[in-house]
């Protein structure tokens, strides 16, 4: 696997080329970034959804879904994301590596459906359609009320939303139902002009295919223009949060879902950041953790725990699912797990095998392109230019003083549960 | 000790089979440039497996339900404590998972692979049952069991089973009832761990960047089972299943923000294996894609509507003993929905199906299962998947690529039949 060094297409358009032939696919990721912010988040999530309806060519997705099947069911799609405060649009193509077909001009035809995608939309005088953006706004407000129906993603989410409220890393990546109703057609298309013009772009391709060709392929598909780009944000992460905040909510359920969120006043840049996640790891990072082995493996309390470092945001976020009644006690026991490691209260080994888990996570990724191109993006946003080697001989030298060092500026923010109904109408 | 290959040049894949005296068969899948190692031992014991006996004279055992997944978590105890450290101290993941036919053990690794694979081999021939780590388990599944209650997919997919089987045990819940694993002993566990964990039942398949020679010394030589075991065979008792519904819908409620529904039609084509099963599966799942996929009319409609969304998706589990296609999705009106569903193949049945939408469903499951080759995890789980129902996996694309049109007709009107389908609901509280 060879990664090259980014080119520069044009103004903050780059193009990352990682040659390799061990995939049966070829991949191209197209990343715009944005400010995330309240007036847009909703903008963008629409898009998403709304520019895979139709291309002039494609006027109908039962169009575009026909064209992919007969590219041998490629993949074509949009989506959002949140990193840090940074909301994404991306837009992701797959295709079958012509080596192993008879039709060889399946990349080429891909490539030209994507950018059709992002740069040439169905318009109705020289509009988004009406009945496609009126559809799309339903079903974006089908999406933001369905957050609820995963309980374990909602919860996790809500303490981040509690915990961060007067921060824009609060905003759910799919935006504001409230939001919806004001966003006109033209407002939208505006939006959408702007936000190709001024966006930082990032095109990912990962495939059996030659950089010289790439670029020969990409610069004569996509024509980018460029205008008044937007800079790249960096997030406030030094907090300590002066009391702590409890959430309690109820709905319906059968199993209480408990979040507790962490302030770990380790920004991404500094050195002690692996140590964090070297930390992180050890604490609640699998079957091998502290949290596994004593609330679920001890005291039987749950089936699932975790802990998990949100990079961008310097944020520590631990997640369970327990009986309602048992809330106090996992709370207790959960701290005083923190407790003891803040004190250096675990061994050599288990640093080892934390590490060891980690490095065997980055390495895995270099098998699945989409998590590869993901991976890369990232670094890329926190500009970071290390290889996997790097970052993985970054991990190797952590040392225990320095976990125990980063473990001191951790500390907790909001305990959100969600409980059952039946609870409350006893109290 | 002989060496046998499968072979796909259509793929440039192929898999090295080793078989040793006591019938146990280890499979071999070169993946050169992976980093990820991977390999799972599997069992053909999953959920549906509560009734059985050994051999012609043995007696016949009914165990309670949940017992091949309660058995799959008390798996990674060892006298010596938890397996996971031990992995986890070689910086690998290891897993288990058990569904209605098997159950399966595994591991990821990037480095040290042989030491990871020996330990596979040895804890999952290493019972270590006692009345209190049991005990202690039975928590701990509870857990699981009310996670998965919360879980609106898995609520509304179990309910169409139940709607669809009278007695068959694939309606019953792969974990059990918080009852039912209340009852599980440890004899019961050693029970089923003595008839089922046996060479001739298990298989070892390992996927990666290695070096063959030694991943079948490696695990020769940590197989505990003796070479001289004769083994008579399991008979598995499943209950007589009429072909009918048991009943046309199935509803109840949850915290959801929209409806979820699943429309399913229940198979009577069954009672077979092999590459027969595979056919019928490739064919179904065509079908599936013809009508109610992305690029038919029904989607259309039914999406422009405003009656489904992005999550409508049909698929086909063929099994032995039972088979079904599931369509899932979210509405606001799921009666609509399976009613315009209904209407959609009467009328398709009336001006029958198009021959184009079926050539290029061809060439999208092509396509989808070249793609499905960049995935060790997906090789090694649908390779044990279809070895325990007797598919050779190197057989799809053949397969597919022979299905005719008229095949699909056929099956089109023997199959979706709407009065062997039902609708699930699950409503808003």
């Amino acid at each position: 696997m060879e990664r090259y060094q980014p080119i520069v297409i044009n103004e903050e358009v780059r193009l990352h080329c990682i040659k390799t032939d061990k995939f049966k696919t070829n991949l191209v990721s197209v990343y715009f970034q944005r400010p995330l912010l309240r007036e847009e988040v909703t903008h963008n999530a629409l898009l998403s959804m709304l520019l895979p309806r139709g291309t002039r060519q494609y006027p109908t997705a039962q169009n575009i879904s026909m064209e992919l099947e007969n590219l041998y069911g490629a993949s074509l799609g949009s989506d959002v994301a949140k990193k840090g405060e940074r909301n994404i649009l991306q837009f992701r193509l797959q295709v079958a590596n012509e080596a192993y077909l008879d039709d060889k001009n399946i990349f080429s035809k891909g490539l030209n459906m994507l950018d059709q995608l992002i740069s040439d939309p169905y318009l109705e005088d020289d509009q988004f359609s009406s009945s496609y953006l009126k559809q799309e706004k339903e079903n974006l407000t089908e999406k933001i009320e369905g957050r609820i129906n995963d309980k374990i993603k909602y919860a996790y989410e809500r303490c981040i939303e509690e915990m961060c409220k007067n921060e824009n890393f609060a905003l759910y990546e799919y935006g504001k139902k409230e939001d919806l109703p004001k966003i006109t057609g033209e407002q939208l298309y505006h939006h959408y002009g702007k936000l190709i013009e001024s966006s930082p772009i990032d095109i990912f391709v990962i495939g059996d295919m030659e950089q010289g060709y790439i670029e020969e392929k990409v610069r004569k598909t996509f024509q980018f223009k460029r205008q008044n780009l937007v800079s790249g944000i960096r997030e406030q992460v030094h907090h300590k949060p002066s009391k702590v905040l409890r959430i309690e909510e109820s709905m319906e359920i059968n199993q209480g879902k408990l979040n507790m969120g962490f302030r770990t006043n380790v920004p991404y840049e500094s050195e002690l950041y692996e140590p964090l996640v070297v930390f992180s790891n050890i604490l609640g990072g699998g079957p091998n953790s502290k949290l596994f082995k004593n609330i679920r493996e001890k005291e039987s309390l749950c089936y699932y725990i975790f802990s998990r470092i949100e990079k961008f945001k310097s944020l520590m976020l631990i997640g369970s699912g327990i009986e309602f009644e048992h809330y106090e006690k996992t709370v207790d026991l959960i701290q005083k797990e923190i407790y003891e490691m803040k004190k250096g209260f675990f061994s050599e080994e288990d640093i080892d095998s934390a590490k060891k888990g980690i490095i065997t996570s980055i390495r895995s990724l270099t098998d699945t392109p989409g998590m590869l191109a993901d991976f890369y993006y990232t670094q890329t946003l926190s500009k970071n230019f290390d290889s996997l080697e790097d970052i993985i001989k970054k991990i190797e030298k952590v040392k225990k003083d320095e976990i125990v060092q980063a473990a001191q500026e951790i500390s907790l923010d909001t305990i959100y549960f969600l409980k059952g109904k039946k609870e409350v109408a006893e109290k | 000790m002989i060496t046998k290959n499968l072979k796909s040049t259509l793929l440039k894949e192929e898999i090295k089979i080793r078989e040793l005296s006591n019938g146990f068969k280890i499979y071999y899948m070169p993946k050169e440039g992976y980093t990820k190692q991977y390999a799972i031992f599997a069992t053909r014991y999953g959920s549906i497996d509560s009734k059985f006996r050994v051999g012609s004279d043995g007696e016949v055992f009914e165990v309670p339900d949940g017992i091949a997944h309660f058995l799959e978590h008390k798996l990674f105890e060892e006298e010596e404590g938890s397996i996971f450290d031990r992995f986890s101290h070689l910086g690998s993941n290891v897993n288990a998972y058990t569904n209605f036919t098997s159950t399966c053990y595994l591991f990821s690794s990037t480095d040290r692979f042989y030491e990871n694979l020996e330990l596979l081999v040895r804890f999952v021939q290493s019972p270590h049952f006692t009345e209190e780590n049991v005990k202690k388990e039975k928590g701990i599944i509870e857990q699981e069991i009310r996670m998965y209650e919360d879980n609106p997919n898995w609520k509304v997919f179990f309910n169409a089973l139940k709607a669809l089987y009278h007695q068959h045990p694939v309606k019953i819940d792969i974990a059990g009832t918080v009852e039912s694993i209340n009852r599980i002993t440890k004899e019961d566990l050693y029970k089923c761990y003595n008839t089922f964990y046996t060479p001739q039942n298990m298989i070892l398949f390992v996927v990666g960047d290695l070096d063959e020679e030694k991943v079948f010394t490696t695990i020769e030589k940590n197989i505990l089972w003796k070479s001289e075991v004769g083994q008579t065979d399991i008979v598995r008792y499943y209950p007589e299943e009429p072909g009918t519904i048991v009943q046309n819908r199935i509803e109840e409620r949850l915290s959801v923000s929209i409806p979820l529904f699943n429309v399913a039609f229940k198979d009577t084509d069954i009672g077979y294996g092999g590459e027969q099963l595979l056919r019928k599966e490739l064919i179904t799942k065509i079908l599936l894609e013809m009508i109610f996929g992305r690029s038919s009319e029904l989607f259309k409609e039914l999406y422009e509507e405003g009656l489904i969304n992005d999550n409508f998706e049909g698929e086909y589990t063929g099994e032995r003993g039972y088979g079904h296609s599931m369509i899932g999705g979210e509405s606001k009106d799921p009666d609509q929905v399976y009613h315009r569903m209904m209407k959609h193949i009467e009328a398709l049945g009336e001006k029958g199906l198009n021959k184009t939408d079926f050539e290029r469903m061809k060439r999208k499951y092509i396509g989808e299962h070249l793609r499905s080759y960049n995935s060790v995890e997906f090789i090694a789980t649908t390779f044990v998947a279809y070895h325990f129902r007797d598919i050779n996996i190197f057989d799809y694309m053949d397969t597919i690529k022979s299905i005719t049109f008229e095949d699909i007709q056929r099956r089109f009107k023997e199959h979706f039949q709407p009065a062997r389908s039902i609708l699930s609901v699950i409503h808003s509280k």
